[in-house]
């Protein structure tokens, strides 16, 4: 009588011990296999790192070490996040880098994917290579959950 | 979603007394009328499937919109590609059935069905448990699985109302960390109604809550599914023709709701039962 029944735990089991199976963050990150949605990933594996792409790294430009930082936007380890979030462009009149929130209206989101609109070329200046869908789908999702210095 | 509703609510009340007394055969071989096919549209209904007895299902969701400006060029989507489902079930156990259903956007699901309940003279409503996986990139990728009930009223052999509570676990194809919630709870609810002998018309709803899928080239919600046919059987054959609002044809996919707010899409179903 209760062997009829025994087949729906054990199913349900099977069925949820799948649930833990789900795709992997780095798949999405393509040629920044460790990039996750945070600051210091990004930080690291964006401004500071050329990936296996071919992109650049963005601190090549954007650094006040031997030079001035192109477009005044400085990416060095420390000065990066308080140049980014809540700053206002210093070349685009009205648009702010980083809206925590809103990837649609933050200027370096939209540099980084090439919008209409934008003041100068997109970036990464000597592209192609540039950040992938991926890679921007996750650097979306950090300034999304409120773009967090984490 | 009003409508749909109406009409359900109408068929309760109007359907008459001696309808109502009916209760359906015990014979999972048996033609039910008011239940003809194992799946409304997209949610599977509480038919059952005699041991050893088969159904094949193909599914057919044309991917341009008609309401598009140029739908009547494109023949009303059909000039465009199509998201596409094959489907097997087969009986392993008397009340028990067991399937695969692919779909070309390389989904494949895997799904059990087990009734529960029969409606009886003493029992009002048909239950059967549903557990179900899909994965994506051809079972290798993003893994959803989905367990849940189909429970139903057959009214004579005039109609058949459902309801589905689901819940889906991982419902997201993308990676947890880049969506809020990654699991959904839906209740599908649908009906069929026996319009002639052997025409019905179809629909059904998936409200849900937890993670909605996203709308094509934004970050808002994806709309609810929601599909309504009218489908002809004839002999072991039925066939459907539905306009929907997304291409769901798997638990996640229904989930995940349609891509864009407005847009309704012509599709088809065509399933061949073999016992």
């Amino acid at each position: 009588m209760y062997r009829r029944w025994l087949w729906i735990p054990a199913l349900v089991c099977a069925c949820l011990s799948w649930a833990a199976c789900d795709e992997k963050l780095s798949t999405v990150a393509g040629p920044t296999p460790a990039l996750e949605p945070t600051f210091s990933s990004i930080q690291h594996d964006i401004f500071e790192s050329t990936d296996s792409s071919g992109r650049a790294a963005c601190i090549n430009c954007h650094t006040n070490v031997g030079r001035n930082p192109s477009g005044g936007l400085n990416l060095v380890h420390d000065l990066a996040y308080d140049q980014i979030v809540n700053m206002a462009s210093a070349r685009k009149a009205g648009a702010v880098r980083i809206v925590p929130g809103d990837p649609d209206s933050s200027y370096l989101v939209q540099k980084l994917e090439g919008k209409a609109g934008i003041v100068g070329v997109r970036m990464p200046q000597n592209g192609p290579p540039y950040l992938t869908d991926g890679q921007m789908q996750i650097i979306r999702r950090w300034v999304q959950i409120g773009a967090p210095r984490n | 979603m009003k409508r749909l509703l109406t009409l359900v609510l109408g068929t309760v009340l109007f359907a008459s007394s001696a309808a109502l007394a009916q209760t359906p055969s015990d014979d999972p071989a048996a033609l039910k009328l008011a239940e003809p096919d194992f799946a409304l549209i997209g949610l599977p209904t509480n038919l059952r499937l005699p041991k050893f007895g088969s159904s094949f299902r193909v599914t057919h969701r044309f991917t341009c919109p008609l309401n598009e400006d140029n739908a009547a060029s494109d023949l009303f989507g059909i000039d465009c590609g199509a998201q596409i489902g094959l489907e097997f079930r087969f009986g392993i156990l008397p009340n028990t059935q067991i399937g695969i259903h692919r779909t070309s956007n390389k989904t494949i699901e895997l799904f059990s069905e087990y009734s529960v309940l029969r409606q009886s003279a003493g029992r009002v409503l048909d239950v059967s448990a549903w557990f179900s996986i899909e994965g994506t990139n051809n079972f290798q990728d993003s893994y959803s699985p989905a367990i849940g009930a189909i429970v139903s009223r057959t009214i004579g052999d005039v109609a058949a109302i459902y309801v589905h509570p689901i819940y889906v676990n991982n419902t997201s194809d993308q990676p947890a960390e880049l969506v809020d919630d990654n699991s959904s709870f839906m209740v599908g609810v649908g009906a069929r109604i026996r319009i002639l002998p052997t025409v019905y018309i179809t629909g059904e709803v998936a409200p849900r809550t937890g993670y909605k899928g996203a709308a094509a080239g934004s970050t808002q919600d994806a709309v609810t599914h929601a599909s309504f046919a009218i489908e002809k059987r004839a002999g072991g054959h039925l066939f459907q023709l539905n306009f929907s609002n997304s291409f769901g044809t798997t638990m996640a996919q229904i989930a995940r709701g349609g891509p864009v707010g407005n847009d309704w899409y012509l599709g088809f179903n065509i399933s061949r039962k073999f016992f």
